[in-house]
């Protein structure tokens, strides 16, 4: 009984949670972006092309890139090596992504965060990022073991953004073409 | 079934850390036997063979074997590499080289380094199945089938995705992509494997099962052969059966040191031994310990740097294959070289102002004719690599380090095996030694070293890392012997790199902010890496204590991986 009552509160929970990123809609062009250069961006790049959206991708977007744009994805996720392949340094890649959400906000443009690496994109140099990003989203897209100890719904219910929660990278991708239809 | 349960209860007290503290901040204690790896699996299967009565061979042998399955990226059957043992009852070390060759045909290959990186044409022949069999029939004593059967299980039942592969099958996805039988393995429906999912390899069990059936030819000869040719060259690759055939690892002699009264083992060419030995004699000419640790003192850490970059300097310019170019041995490893060469450092400054423009030495004195042309150029500064430490009840050691070239390798996988890009590490100047021609090895920087006080080990190491191997070994020897830190402390201790095909002097984060700001008052560029970094390799480190004769091991945190004795 107390198993049956439980598993109908968390199906209750998941509708009223992807009911909530259901009845957010947000516009194209879509200009998607990383904040810390790991390669999880290019892969967010494939699920957006998979949807067939109307979306560019640049790892290194600045303010300027937000030119006629209608709806910000960022892609969380520290990697020396993509630092390192883009020559910048973490602070200034730090202060990069800063000042696109700065440019974002002003021009009123939403931001999604779409968090898709798990453990291996958490703690260390990414949570900076992480918090960065999130707490500047009007929604954000996690793939659930990111999320274990509580870090994103912390910001979620901190700043009131909605969050969906999913098992695998691969059920990001139709939650994201929704965002848009 | 007894190796089950007794795997399941080796399993079960590494996770509750009963008498095991393999990446704790205290280093794990033995004294019947030692082993530390970049992968917990591969441990146990060492900790097994050594339980099981085998010795330092047997057990180095199964966790090579069984490394290349759980930790794929960095090594396998599809690579080669270099291991250093020491029998202590005989007083006698070999050093058994099974790096790989490039192709009879490898100079037609038209192989461009960067545009064929991830493709067939970077496969060179590996050596890794040649060199551990031949190790195991020479010096060990357990059953083959026994060796290798850790290593069949976990390729055939699968094994956890630990959060060091997990983050390299993201960082490497789009590579991954390219190979649709490797994307197969890693990826599911084209995205990245994740911490905690099952990562099967049956066809790399098939193959292991081969071999233990049918030994070394049941690799390099016969239908397994046939089928790695033919995939190969389909893919554009142009390697040969009789390139397989003819393949044979070699047993040597290590290269020798000596650094403050201890005795050092390590890889002979064109493996980067006399690189070490080099830097170490050079720093013999400067009191380390009074100057102050490198982590708290710029003059220190400048000192260890300049050294590391005439090192470099010299290692471009005279080591290669000894089969094809002569390399002045005898005059690398002087001790009056080196100090020719530490004399010329400025201890207060960078000079000359740029890295790039240190020039390499001078040992023609030494029987050796100069080529006047400078080197220009390095070989990929990528390399991918594993390494592991195995010490026996018998004081018996092995130091093995194995690699497949950058991650994945070439992203080829061929009739269950993923093949190296080992190509990438030859230079394309027909000027440099390390130039590439046909069934050649190539200069490499693997490093696996024994070091002996009074006859017996004393430490046993060696790290992955490409052309930081050399550095964070030279690090890591000083910590202890000039510095006296226990193994654990010297491996977690902040590291550099520096040398000469380099603009920055690459830090980490625990090198003090005030040692940094006199760096670059020096002149030196700085680079600073949050924390420990696996930009500076993943060290498996054995220390034995000379006095109660107890084992400490060290797994670096850098990487996943375990250090356990029993």
């Amino acid at each position: 009984m107390k198993t049956r009552a439980s598993s109908i509160i968390i199906l209750l929970a998941l509708i009223f949670s992807a009911s909530i990123v259901q009845a957010q809609k947000f516009e194209q062009p879509v200009l998607i972006s990383s904040a810390g250069q790991s390669a999880d961006v290019k892969l967010v790049k494939m699920l957006a092309q998979r949807q067939g959206l109307n979306a560019t991708t640049v790892l290194m977007a600045k303010p300027s890139d937000l030119n006629g744009i209608k709806t910000l994805i960022i892609v969380p996720g520290f990697s020396s090596k993509g630092l390192g392949a883009a020559g910048v340094s973490q602070q200034e890649e730090f202060e990069r992504v800063q000042s696109l959400i700065k440019s974002a906000n002003e021009l009123q443009i939403p931001i999604v965060m779409l968090h898709i690496g798990g453990n291996a994109r958490r703690k260390g140099q990414s949570d900076s990022f992480n918090q960065l990003v999130g707490d500047n989203s009007k929604l954000m897209i996690v793939v659930k073991q990111a999320d274990e100890d509580g870090f994103f719904t912390t910001i979620s219910n901190a700043k009131k953004i909605p969050l969906l929660l999913v098992d695998k990278i691969a059920e990001t991708e139709i939650p994201l073409g929704n965002l848009f239809k | 079934m007894r190796t089950k349960s007794f795997q399941l209860i080796l399993l079960l007290t590494l996770v509750f850390h009963l008498g095991v503290q393999g990446q704790s901040t205290v280093p794990s204690t033995g004294r019947n036997g030692m082993v530390a790896t970049a992968h917990p699996l591969a441990s146990a299967a060492a900790l097994d063979m050594l339980r099981s009565g085998g010795n330092a061979v047997d057990a180095a042998v199964a966790a090579a074997f069984t490394i290349g399955v759980v930790e794929p990226d960095g090594s396998g059957l599809g690579g080669g590499g270099g291991m250093v043992i020491y029998l202590k009852k005989e007083q006698r070390s070999y050093f058994v080289n099974y790096y790989g060759r490039s192709s009879e045909n490898a100079s037609g290959a038209d192989f461009k380094s960067g545009r064929d990186n991830y493709t067939a044409k970077a496969i060179e022949v590996p050596g890794t199945v040649a060199g551990l069999l031949l190790a195991h029939e020479k010096f060990g004593s357990l059953p083959l089938k026994k060796i290798l059967e850790p290593a069949i299980r976990h390729a055939e039942n699968g094994f956890p995705v630990d959060g060091t592969l997990a983050k390299l099958i993201l960082d490497n996805t789009e590579n991954i992509m390219s190979d649709s039988v490797t994307a197969s393995i890693f990826l599911e429906d084209g995205f990245p494997r994740m911490e905690g999912e099952k990562l099967v390899q049956k066809d790399l069990a098939t193959v292991l099962k081969t071999i233990a059936e049918n030994g070394r030819d049941g690799f390099y000869e016969g239908k397994l052969a046939a089928a790695f040719v033919k995939g190969i060259r389909e893919r554009g690759g142009v390697l040969t059966e009789n390139d397989f055939s003819s393949y044979q690892a070699e047993i040597t002699s290590p290269v020798t040191g000596n650094y403050r009264g201890y005795d050092i083992l390590t890889a002979n060419l064109p493996q980067s031994g006399i690189s070490l030995i080099q830097g170490l004699n050079m720093l013999e000419n400067y009191d380390l310990k009074a100057s102050g640790h490198f982590s708290e003192s710029a003059r220190t850490l400048h000192i260890i740097a300049e050294v590391e970059k005439l090192v470099y300097a010299d290692r471009y310019q005279f080591v290669g294959d000894p089969d094809f170019v002569t390399v002045p041995l005898t005059g690398l490893a002087s001790k009056e070289y080196a100090r020719v060469r530490f004399n010329s450092i400025n201890q207060s400054k960078l000079d000359p102002p740029n890295y790039r423009e240190a020039t390499y030495g001078n040992p023609a004195e030494f029987n050796y004719d100069l080529k006047k042309e400078p080197v220009h150029e390095m070989e990929s500064a990528g390399g991918h690599t594993t390494h592991l430490s195995v010490i026996d009840k018998d004081g018996n050691a092995v130091a093995l380090t194995q690699t497949l070239g950058l991650f994945f390798g070439s992203v080829q996988t061929v009739a269950g095996v993923l093949f190296n890009n080992a190509m990438t590490n030859f230079s394309y100047n027909v000027e440099n030694v390390n130039y590439l021609q046909n069934s050649k090895r190539c200069r490499s920087s693997i490093t696996p070293t024994i070091i002996l006080k009074n006859g017996s080990p004393y430490l046993i190491l060696g790290s992955p890392g490409a052309s930081r191997i050399i550095t964070t070994l030279i690090e890591l020897v000083v910590n202890v012997i000039d510095f006296g830190m226990d193994v654990n402390e010297a491996n977690m201790a902040p590291r550099f790199y520096c040398q000469k095909f380099e603009d920055f002097l690459h830090v980490e984060s625990g090198i003090k902010p005030e040692v940094r700001s006199e760096l670059e008052k020096m002149g030196h560029k700085i680079k600073v890496y949050e924390g420990i970094d696996l930009f500076f390799g993943g060290a498996q480190m054995i220390y034995v204590d000379a006095v109660t004769g107890e084992y400490s091991g060290s797994a670096d945190k850098r990487r996943g991986g375990i250090a356990i004795g029993y």
